[in-house]
């Protein structure tokens, strides 16, 4: 579904990401883990070039999207992405944050957006919250909306870029039950995260990444019993602690 | 007690004089009331093309113009800008009103550029970010999402630079403009009674401002739904 060939970044004198290449099939469900610093957001705004890597290519779908003549807003509405800070806009209600951009690129009429909207906020247990301004939204309230947002675009595949990193812990589990949901449905998904569990439970594939590079792939059972790498040992000896 | 009711009767009464009033009250708000939409017009374009001159090489040559357009305005007095509309660029223009018009809506957009301009580099980058990632282009980002929001940011700082915008108009009179200072300014100078004339054009200003003033709270209350994130 979509293959990253040599990719690379660099932001100023800061080479972020050195050649990384990896291949996402469909259905596939893809953590990302690694330290801070290490590129794994940058990875994940490069495939929906929110960055445009400065060489190297990414075809989503049989289309290389790094060409110029390529319409790069067309090929966003089918990859939706989820922000750590959710980006919700303030100015707008529940249903207009979702209903915004399906009625504005005329791909539905209001009514058929606000129907598909209500379905997926239904689904989320989020229909109460409709005419809600974001401010009146608890963390975890925010960011189901951010992915009900993203998935009225009906994308084939969903990035998320450590979605439960700003939240409070106890709105964590309500964020991640619906991402386990939507990966059981079968959607594609990249996720950069932290959350172990969420990467041992529903990952087919652990991508560790350190110092702009991918260090180790791995299926995450063997990943997290028998890390291969040095630094990817290391990395969880950290975070992995026993008190 | 006399004296002041016939200084009262000479300066609005005699010859219908407070007609001339009237036209100068309505010269004002007609060259403020264009100006500031002109100034709209044009503070936001330059905003949003100096703004998005920083991701996109092509508008390199528009966003040098903007920066000039903003350095000579700001840079040279409004009298002297009136001036020269009226003597050299609108020379064979006879009518007063458009130059002034035009020339406070010229002048006002340099301000209105540099505020909103502001404005919108307030907003979160993240907003943009969101509206990319649903697949809108940059402007139907900038427009549904990113301006709304400077616009409720820059509500105040507009509403100050409108209430300037209208007492500046008061120096439209060093050309044949009848706007409400110069209104007084002929009176006083038939009567030779400076009390009335100056104080009723000074009182005139204060209840435009202050009904300016009020618009502006409103308007900012009404932007105000659904703030901090």
């Amino acid at each position: 579904m979509i293959e990253i060939k040599n990719i690379n970044k660099s932001f100023g004198n800061n080479h972020v990401l050195k050649n990384v290449s990896t291949t996402i099939e469909n259905g596939e469900k893809v953590v990302v883990i690694g330290p801070s610093g290490s590129g794994k957001s940058t990875f994940l705004r490069c495939i929906n070039l929110l960055e445009t890597p400065d060489s190297g290519e990414i075809i989503f779908e049989g289309r290389n999207i790094t060409e110029k003549k390529c319409d790069i807003n067309k090929i966003r509405q089918k990859m939706g992405m989820v922000f750590q800070h959710f980006n919700l806009f303030p100015h707008l209600t529940v249903i207009e944050n979702i209903t915004l951009a399906p009625v504005k690129l005329r791909l539905q009429s209001s009514e058929e957006a606000e129907e598909t909207a209500l379905k997926l906020l239904e689904r989320t247990g989020l229909s109460d919250k409709k005419n809600e301004y974001p401010n009146m939204l608890s963390g975890g309230q925010k960011q189901r909306i951010a992915i009900v947002r993203s998935l009225a675009m009906k994308p084939n595949i969903m990035l998320f870029d450590e979605p439960t990193s700003a939240l409070d812990p106890e709105m964590i589990g309500e964020v991640l039950t619906l991402m386990k949901d939507l990966a059981e449905e079968g959607m594609t998904m990249i996720v950069v995260t932290h959350e172990m569990s969420f990467a041992k439970s529903v990952a087919n594939r652990i991508l560790f990444m350190d110092d702009g590079k991918i260090l180790e792939e791995n299926n995450p059972k063997d990943f997290f019993s028998n890390p291969s790498h040095e630094r990817a040992k290391e990395f969880l000896s950290k975070i992995l602690y026993k008190i | 007690m006399e004296r002041f009711i016939n200084s009262f009767n000479k300066t609005f009464i005699v010859e219908g004089r407070y007609k001339l009033f009237i036209t100068g009250i309505e010269n004002t708000i007609v060259i403020a009331l264009f100006a500031t939409l002109i100034g709209i017009v044009i503070g936001i374009l330059v905003a949003i093309i100096r703004y998005s001159a920083k991701n996109s090489r092509k508008l390199f040559l528009f966003d040098i113009i903007c920066n000039i357009y903003v350095s000579i305005i700001r840079g040279t007095p409004v009298v002297v800008q009136l001036l020269i509309m009226y003597y050299t660029i609108f020379s064979n223009i006879d009518n007063t009103i458009f130059i002034a018009v035009m020339t406070f809506g010229i002048n006002s957009g340099a301000y209105v550029a540099e505020i909103a301009r502001a404005g919108i580099e307030s907003v979160d980058s993240g907003q943009m970010e969101a509206g990319l990632s649903l697949g809108l282009n940059r402007s139907k980002a900038m427009f549904f999402i990113v301006l709304p929001q400077a616009v409720k940011n820059i509500l105040p700082a507009l509403g100050n630079e409108f209430i300037a915008l209208l007492k500046e108009t008061s120096v439209a009179g060093f050309i044949p403009v009848i706007d409400l200072t110069n209104a007084g300014n002929i009176i006083r100078s038939r009567t030779y009674e400076p009390f009335f004339s100056l104080y009723s054009v000074a009182l005139c200003y204060l209840v435009m401002v202050l009904g300016l003033g009020a618009i502006q709270k409103r308007l900012e209350r009404r932007f105000s739904q659904g703030d901090r994130n």
